[in-house]
C-alpha cells in the first residue's frame, strides 16, 4: 500500500467513524431537528420561553440552572426581556449549529433571534421581526432547523386566517420563500424531516382568527385533521392524510430504519402512528388513546417509548411502543395542573416539564418548571425541582417550550 | 481564450434559463439564498484566486482545516464522492470544489498541498485556500460560518458546505447527513439545467401516482 492509499483508508476510516458519531448522537435530545447540533455534556442551562401572564410587562426568556452540581441549581439565574409585551411567546428551536434560539409568538407574530452561544447564562436578544410583513403568513408556530436556514411553520395566513404555509429564512433572519399550504389542508401546526427517507410530515391546528378567543367561544369546525406527506428536498406534496382533529406534534421514530411516526391528536384524545412502505407511501392510523387533551409527544432515544402530556386530565403518560399493534401504558405521572411542554435530555433520563398551553387556554395560575426522572421501572417526579414562575418580580409568568445548553 | 468565454456564457446561459423557471423566492426547487461577496483568497500553490473567477461554474464551497480530527475528514470524503459522481455523470467540467481553511495560522499552501495528497485530492476541479487571519475571519462572517476553541484543543464550526450557481448565488447549504453524492449531482444538474431524461422517467411515477396540491 502506498503511503498515500495508506492514509486515504486512514482518513475514510475516520470520516466513517465521525459520521457514524454523528449518526449515533443525532437522535438524542428527542424533539429537535435532526440537522441541529447535539449536546455533548449534561445539561447546565434550561431556557423557557415565557409569556407574562396579564400581559402588561414584557415576556422574556428564562435561563434555570440545571447544573446539578451547581449551589443555584433549580434557581432562575436570568431573564432576558424580548421587548415587548403581549407577544404569546410560544415555542423555540436551535439554530443547526446551536449558537442561536429562535422564538416564536403567536399573537404579535414576531420572531426573536436570540444569541445564546456568547455567553450561555446571560442568552442576548439579537433581533426581532415582525414575520408577517414579508411573509405574509401570521401565527408562527415551530422554528425548524435545516442546514444554515430555519423552516418556520405557521398556524395562518392573510389577516390571520388560512392557508396557512411555510417559510424560511436565513439563520440571521433574511427571508429567502414561502409555501402555502393547499386549500384541501389549509390548516398548519407543526413539522417534522426525516433526511434518510427525503420526507417532511406537517400537521394542522387553527388560525389565529380561533385560537385569539377564549377557549369557550373557538369554533371547533376550524380545525384541521390533516396530516401531509411532503418530498423534502422538492418541498413537494405528496400525501394528504386524514386523522383525528388537531394532530400536532410530530415525531419520526428514532429506531433504526423505521419508516413511522406519531403524531398526538388533541381534540380526539390519542396518538395516532403514520407509517411507509417500501415505496415510501405512506398511510396512518389511531395508535393508542390516551388522557384528555394530548398537547405534547416526545419519545426516548431508542424510540421504544412515547411520552405524551395529557393537559386536560392533569398527567403524563408513557407508551412502550415497540410492538405497534400493541401499544402498552407503561407508566403515568401527575406532575401537577395543566402539564404541556416536555424537553427530555439526550440521555432519556431527565425530562423537564412546563404547564402552559395558551393564555386563551389555561385553566390555571399556578405555573412551575418541574421535573421528571425516567428510569428502568418508568417515570418519578423529582421533588427538590420545582420551578415557581408565580412570584417573579413581574408577577405570574406562563412558561412554555425549552431548551438546554 | 475566446473559446473559454464562449463556453463559460453558454454555462452562464444555462444557469439563466434556470432562474427564468425559479424567478421569485417561491416555489423554487434551489431558491436563491443570498450571494456571498467575492473574496481573493490564496491557493494550495501560493497563487491569488478570486472567487469571481468561477463565474459560470456550479462551485461546491467547504470549510475544513487539516489538522481537524473532528467532522473535517467527513466532509471532504463526502465531497470527494460527490466529486466521483459528478465525474460519472460527465459534469465535472461544469464544476469546481472549493475548501476553505478554518485555521490560516497552521494551513499555510504546503500543508494544504499535503492535505490534498492525503485525499489523493486533483487540483484540476478542486482548489484550497488560505489567506490571513483577517481575510478568513471576514469569509466566514460573510457565509454565516464561525470557529472557535473547542476544549479537546480543537476547533468547534459548523460542517456545512455551500452550493453555488453560475451567478455566484447560493442556491444550497448541506450538513453531512444532508450532503449525499446523488442529491448532490441531482441539485447541479439542476442549477445546470441538464436533468436527464432518466431522471425525469424515474420521478414521474411517484408524482402521478400521489395525491398533489
Amino acid at each position: 500500500m502506498t503511503p498515500i492509499r495508506y492514509w486515504t483508508v486512514i482518513a475514510g476510516s475516520l470520516a466513517l467513524l465521525a459520521g457514524l458519531l454523528g449518526l449515533t448522537l443525532a437522535p438524542a435530545e428527542t424533539c429537535l431537528s435532526p440537522f441541529v447540533k447535539r449536546l455533548d455534556k449534561p445539561e447546565k442551562y434550561l431556557y423557557v420561553f415565557c409569556v407574562d401572564a396579564d400581559a402588561k410587562d414584557n415576556d422574556f426568556l428564562a435561563v434555570i440552572d440545571v447544573d446539578a452540581q451547581s449551589p443555584k441549581y433549580g434557581q432562575i439565574l436570568y431573564q432576558l426581556d424580548l421587548g415587548s409585551a403581549g407577544n404569546e411567546t410560544h415555542h423555540f428551536g436551535f439554530t443547526d449549529d446551536r449558537t442561536h434560539i429562535w422564538g416564536c409568538s403567536l399573537f404579535s407574530n414576531r420572531l426573536f433571534i436570540i444569541d445564546v452561544a456568547s455567553d450561555p447564562s446571560k442568552p442576548k436578544l439579537v433581533k426581532a421581526f415582525d414575520s408577517a410583513k414579508e411573509t405574509g403568513l401570521t401565527g408562527p408556530h415551530s422554528p425548524y432547523a435545516l442546514p444554515g436556514k430555519m423552516l418556520i411553520s405557521f398556524l395562518g395566513g392573510k389577516d390571520g386566517g388560512i392557508p396557512a404555509g411555510f417559510a424560511e429564512f436565513t439563520n440571521d433572519g433574511k427571508f429567502i420563500r414561502k409555501f402555502e399550504l393547499p386549500e384541501e389542508a389549509p390548516y398548519g401546526y407543526d413539522v417534522a424531516i426525516n433526511p434518510d427517507l427525503d420526507r417532511m410530515v406537517t400537521s394542522s391546528f387553527t388560525p389565529p382568527r380561533n385560537y385569539r378567543k377564549p377557549l369557550a367561544k373557538m369554533d371547533l369546525k376550524q380545525f384541521g385533521d390533516k396530516l401531509l406527506i411532503w418530498d423534502f428536498r422538492g418541498r413537494k406534496l405528496l400525501q394528504s392524510l386524514t386523522t383525528a382533529a388537531a394532530p400536532l406534534e410530530c415525531r419520526w421514530s428514532l429506531k433504526k430504519d423505521a419508516k413511522h411516526g406519531y403524531v398526538n391528536c388533541a381534540l380526539a384524545d390519542s396518538i395516532w402512528v403514520w407509517e411507509g412502505d417500501a415505496q415510501n407511501q405512506y398511510t396512518v392510523r389511531k395508535l393508542c388513546d390516551t388522557g384528555k387533551l394530548p398537547v405534547d409527544l416526545t419519545q426516548s432515544p431508542d424510540g421504544r417509548y412515547l411520552f405524551v402530556s395529557c393537559f386536560a386530565s392533569d398527567e403524563i403518560q408513557q407508551w412502550d411502543v415497540s410492538d405497534l399493534k400493541n401499544p402498552k401504558l407503561f407508566s403515568t405521572v401527575k406532575p401537577g395542573v395543566e402539564p404541556n411542554m416536555m424537553h427530555l435530555t439526550g440521555d432519556g433520563q431527565r425530562m423537564y416539564v412546563t404547564n402552559s398551553l395558551l393564555s386563551t387556554m389555561d385553566r390555571s395560575e399556578d405555573f412551575w418548571v418541574r421535573l421528571v426522572r425516567i428510569g428502568p421501572d418508568g417515570m418519578k417526579m423529582d421533588p427538590k425541582f420545582n420551578v415557581d414562575l408565580t412570584k417573579l418580580k413581574t408577577g405570574p409568568a406562563r412558561g412554555h417550550d425549552m431548551l438546554m445548553y | 481564450m475566446l473559446g473559454l468565454g464562449l463556453f463559460a456564457a453558454l454555462l452562464i446561459s444555462d444557469a439563466e434559463t434556470d432562474d427564468r423557471q425559479d424567478a421569485g423566492p417561491t416555489n423554487s426547487r434551489l431558491a436563491i439564498i443570498r450571494t456571498p461577496s467575492d473574496f481573493t483568497l490564496t491557493t494550495q500553490d501560493d497563487k491569488p484566486f478570486r472567487l469571481s473567477s468561477l463565474r459560470g461554474k456550479v462551485v461546491l464551497v467547504s470549510f475544513v482545516f487539516t489538522t481537524c480530527n473532528g467532522t473535517c475528514p467527513a466532509t471532504t470524503h463526502r465531497m470527494v464522492l460527490a466529486k466521483e459522481a459528478l465525474a460519472k455523470a460527465g459534469l465535472l467540467d461544469k464544476v469546481h470544489l472549493l475548501s476553505i481553511t478554518l485555521d490560516p495560522a497552521r494551513d499555510k499552501p504546503a500543508a494544504l498541498r499535503d492535505y490534498m495528497r492525503l485525499y489523493d485530492i486533483d487540483a484540476k476541479h478542486w482548489t484550497f485556500l488560505t489567506g490571513s487571519q483577517k481575510q478568513i475571519d471576514k469569509v466566514l462572517s460573510d457565509w454565516g460560518m464561525w470557529v472557535r476553541p473547542a476544549a479537546n484543543g480543537q476547533l468547534d464550526h459548523p460542517s456545512r458546505v455551500f452550493l453555488l450557481d453560475g451567478h455566484g448565488r447560493l442556491r444550497e447549504i448541506y450538513d453531512l447527513q444532508f450532503f449525499r453524492p446523488r442529491w448532490v449531482r441531482e441539485d447541479v444538474q439542476l442549477l445546470l439545467n441538464k436533468v436527464s431524461d432518466a431522471s425525469q422517467k424515474r420521478l414521474r411515477p411517484r408524482d402521478a401516482s400521489t395525491k398533489r396540491r
